[in-house]
């Protein structure tokens, strides 16, 4: 039994995306964590 | 074997990448730490860590070899499950996310794992549970030294050797300047290189192969990679969840950060981290699967990330899988230099042989500790002895062991210290016997069975009471026979 190549598509497309999302997140809690003196 | 033949770039290219990132990270690290008050300030940063940070570091100290190369490397050995597997690592960062709460409300005070597991469990149990815990810690810390040393050869053709050599220097030298301040600043950093680094190649990788090609191929030459049923590759998943739970349940790394994070920090720092953690395995790991379609000769299996980069994207490429690497090297590095000389500092030599060391004493030892250890796994680094993954997985039948005397002794208050010793030292012993009859890929997950057997019957048949005030009444006097 083998991976489609639909499947492999959608499981990389998404692990792509959120691995995209998750500097942008990171830089949102940053600023936050700034803005509230809480970063240290 | 890493011949100079196979490297892509141009030495000098090497030493410039390698000396811009290393005044980087040592002139932040030295910047950071100027800010670091005392002993709690040097070792968990004053104990006032934000989510930002938070977060980021516990992602960039889980992404370290392991992913950039090593999920590659599984992704070429064991397919679609290779990288799955590894993705599993993601859980023990999230179950660990209740537990860094639970242990922030029972130790306020505490600062490292091993003080829990002697004020929990006593001394016999506590100095088997060190030795464990400085062993993987040691494991840990040998194999990502000898990753930056092939992967500095793969690349550039430098000696491996003299790449090893920079890279631990550095990592000691920032660790040694400003302490956990220094490694979590450093890791934001590192964090978004990694995973802006690691975008790009995947991106770069599709379009250049592309899906169809990939595919077609791998199941042309290498049929297996694509197999959902591999027994040994299904094995190696669930081997990895427990491996990976072990790591962090009892590493002093995933502990120091708990205490060292704000109240309220520590539960959604770690879900979050594992939550976005979960994809980079597979984004990095895949490109493995272009190994086929692109006819590459890999010489050996933990040199296929980078030769794939190199393969596909020529210099560029080349240059920014040793930026992403390296990043995530001297993440994880630094995080292993800083929390494993913590606990040799407050279990080892103010728990064994210096129980009246004050704080200042403390302070000054602990970046000679951190010394002394950079320079003990630069001697063990220096003969490359094996595959990455091999030593790693080494290490997962003693890290596997302490995931029930961990947990129990958090939750249940009936967890005794007999049971939590034996559970160790029989999960470690069988799951051994397994990793050398059977195969890497199942060491952890015997030991975490055989220990979860041991813990649920010794609590059963000897239930202890524990008084959890104990805990935060903070006892750092170490040990008292």
């Amino acid at each position: 039994m083998t991976i489609s190549i639909t499947a492999l598509t959608w499981l990389v497309s998404i692990a792509l995306f959120v691995t995209v999302l998750a500097p942008v997140v990171l830089l949102i809690f940053w600023i936050k964590d700034l803005k509230e003196g809480t970063l240290w | 074997m890493n011949s100079i033949d196979n490297a892509v770039l141009n030495p000098a290219i090497g030493w410039v990448i390698l000396a811009v990132f290393s005044v980087l990270w040592v002139v932040l690290g030295y910047y950071l730490g100027k800010r670091s008050k005392g002993l709690e300030g040097f070792m968990l940063a004053g104990r006032k860590v934000g989510l930002a940070l938070g977060t980021a570091t516990a992602m960039a100290t889980w992404v370290t070899s392991n992913t950039t190369m090593a999920a590659p490397q599984l992704a070429l050995q064991m397919g679609i499950w290779g990288m799955l597997g590894y993705s599993l690592g993601s859980v023990g960062l999230m179950l660990f996310a209740p537990l860094a709460k639970r242990i922030h409300e029972l130790m306020p005070g505490g600062f490292t794992s091993g003080d829990f597991v002697r004020l929990r469990y006593g001394n016999t149990t506590w100095r088997i549970f060190l030795a464990i815990s400085l062993f993987y810690g040691l494991g840990w810390l040998v194999s990502m030294g000898m990753a930056g040393g092939v992967l500095v050869n793969a690349l550039t053709g430098i000696d491996y050797k003299i790449g090893m050599t920079v890279i631990l220097a550095v990592c000691v030298m920032y660790t040694v300047l400003g302490g956990l301040r220094a490694v979590i600043g450093t890791d934001f950093i590192q964090t978004i290189i990694i995973l802006i680094g690691i975008s790009l190649l995947a991106w770069l990788a599709i379009t250049e192969v592309g899906f169809d090609n990939m595919h077609s191929a791998a199941l042309e030459h290498r049929p297996e990679l694509l197999n959902l049923l591999m027994p040994a590759a299904i094995m190696f998943l669930f081997n990895n969840l427990f491996f990976g739970i072990g790591e962090i349940f009892h590493s002093n790394v995933w502990w120091s950060r708990a205490f060292a994070f704000r109240k309220g920090v520590g539960f959604k720092a770690y879900l979050i981290a594992g939550l976005f953690w979960m994809p980079i395995p597979v984004v990095a790991g895949f490109i493995a699967l272009t190994v086929p379609a692109l006819e590459i000769n890999v010489p050996a299996a933990d040199m296929v990330g980078p030769m794939v980069a190199a393969n596909l994207l020529g210099t560029t490429g080349a240059i920014l899988v040793f930026i992403v690497v390296f990043a995530a090297l001297a993440s994880s590095l630094d995080s292993l230099l800083a929390a494993t000389s913590d606990l040799i500092l407050t279990d080892i030599y103010k728990g064994h042989f210096r129980p009246q060391a004050g704080d200042a004493e403390l302070a000054r030892a602990a970046r000679f500790v951190v010394l002394g250890l950079g320079l003990f796994a630069w001697i063990l680094c220096w003969p490359r002895l094996t595959t990455l993954a091999e030593l790693l997985y080494f290490t997962g039948a003693f890290v596997a062991s302490t995931i029930w005397p961990i947990a129990s002794g958090l939750y249940w208050k009936k967890a005794n210290p007999v049971g939590a010793a034996a559970a160790m030292i029989l999960g470690t012993g069988i799951g051994l016997v397994c990793y050398f009859t059977i195969g890497f890929y199942v060491a952890a997950l015997v030991s975490a069975f055989v220990s979860m057997l041991v813990v649920l019957l010794s609590t059963w048949l000897m239930p202890a009471s524990f008084d959890w005030s104990r805990l935060s009444s903070m006892d750092m006097q170490g040990a008292k026979s």
